[in-house]
């Protein structure tokens, strides 16, 4: 199991795993979140948990193994990225804000806010739609 | 396994979820492009053709797909406890709803309780709905710890009926 990262290392190499996958439009990116408890070596204040996160790709980014049979034997478990880091308990709210913008930016592929259909329909209340 | 209608449905049993059992519970975001899959490929075609027919028959006007080549991804959100099998999920294809559901995910890291996430407020026609969600959720767990030892089998069964009411 590869280590755990420092946060900003993580949000670094998650961008670049969700950037990957929208341009790609394929595969899939897993991010988990678990509270650590009763698990030595994390650091527990005040009855709060540390918090374990985890992204990986789900080795969705490898070639499919239907199409060739090549890639079936080079298989490597090593393709699939994992990435994991360990949020402590003072700073899940400052980790979380990063996090939250990390994938808005990231998960382009989701739909974006209609503006220009609202618009057409509600011509007066454009204004109050769009948000900066 | 139920897809829950709203986030805030989504998101309040989660934390009673999380509250119930801190130590074993996990969050599971997966954001995904559609696979190229046969089976895939063939539900998303009837559908498109079912609502292109239902196009026809209210409007007229077939208007043509926003965005008919584009894959959209999804967001599936899902709360899970393996030693009970209780599942939540929610998913969305709204990229505007990412930043308020993180943030909210963040809340239920931190330890937040139903009342914490601050949810109820902002909705406040769903808000009635909801309070008769919330006890029918709580009483769920309790009721299968109660009768959980060694009849997994038995209490999940009963939770299912449980949720067939709704």
């Amino acid at each position: 199991m590869a280590p755990h990262l420092g946060h900003d290392e993580f949000f670094k190499s998650l961008t670049d795993l969700l950037s990957k996958t929208s341009q790609q439009v394929h595969g899939s990116v897993y991010l988990t979140q678990k509270a650590l408890i009763n698990v030595p070596g994390a650091t527990t204040t005040n009855s709060q948990p540390s918090i374990l996160i985890r992204a990986t790709d789900g080795n969705t980014n490898a070639p499919n193994l239907k199409e060739s049979k090549e890639s079936r034997a080079s298989k490597d478990k090593s393709q699939k990225i994992k990435l994991s880091t360990i949020v402590s308990p003072d700073d899940i709210e400052a980790f979380y804000v990063r996090y939250a913008d990390v994938c808005k930016a990231g998960m382009s592929g989701l739909k974006k806010r209609d503006r220009r259909a609202r618009k057409a329909k509600t011509k007066g209340g454009a204004a109050k739609v769009t948000k900066p | 396994m139920p897809y829950l209608p709203t986030s805030q449905a989504y998101l309040e049993q989660s934390a009673q979820l999380l509250q119930a059992y801190p130590d074993t519970t996990r969050i599971v975001t997966k954001y995904s492009f559609p696979t190229n899959r046969r089976g895939n490929l063939t539900r998303a075609h009837k559908s498109q053709v079912r609502k292109d027919a239902k196009a026809a028959a209210s409007g007229g006007t077939t208007t043509t797909p926003a965005s008919p080549s584009t894959a959209t991804a999804t967001l599936t959100l899902k709360t899970f406890n393996p030693t009970t099998g209780i599942c939540l999920h929610y998913r969305t294809n709204k990229l505007q709803e990412v930043g308020r559901l993180i943030t909210t995910l963040g809340k239920l890291a931190a330890g937040a309780d139903v009342a914490g996430l601050g949810l109820s407020a902002p909705v406040p026609v769903s808000a009635d709905v909801e309070m008769v969600d919330a006890p029918a959720q709580e009483a769920t767990p309790v009721a299968s710890k109660t009768q959980g030892q060694g009849q997994g089998q038995s209490a999940k069964g009963k939770k299912k009926g449980g949720k067939g009411k709704r």
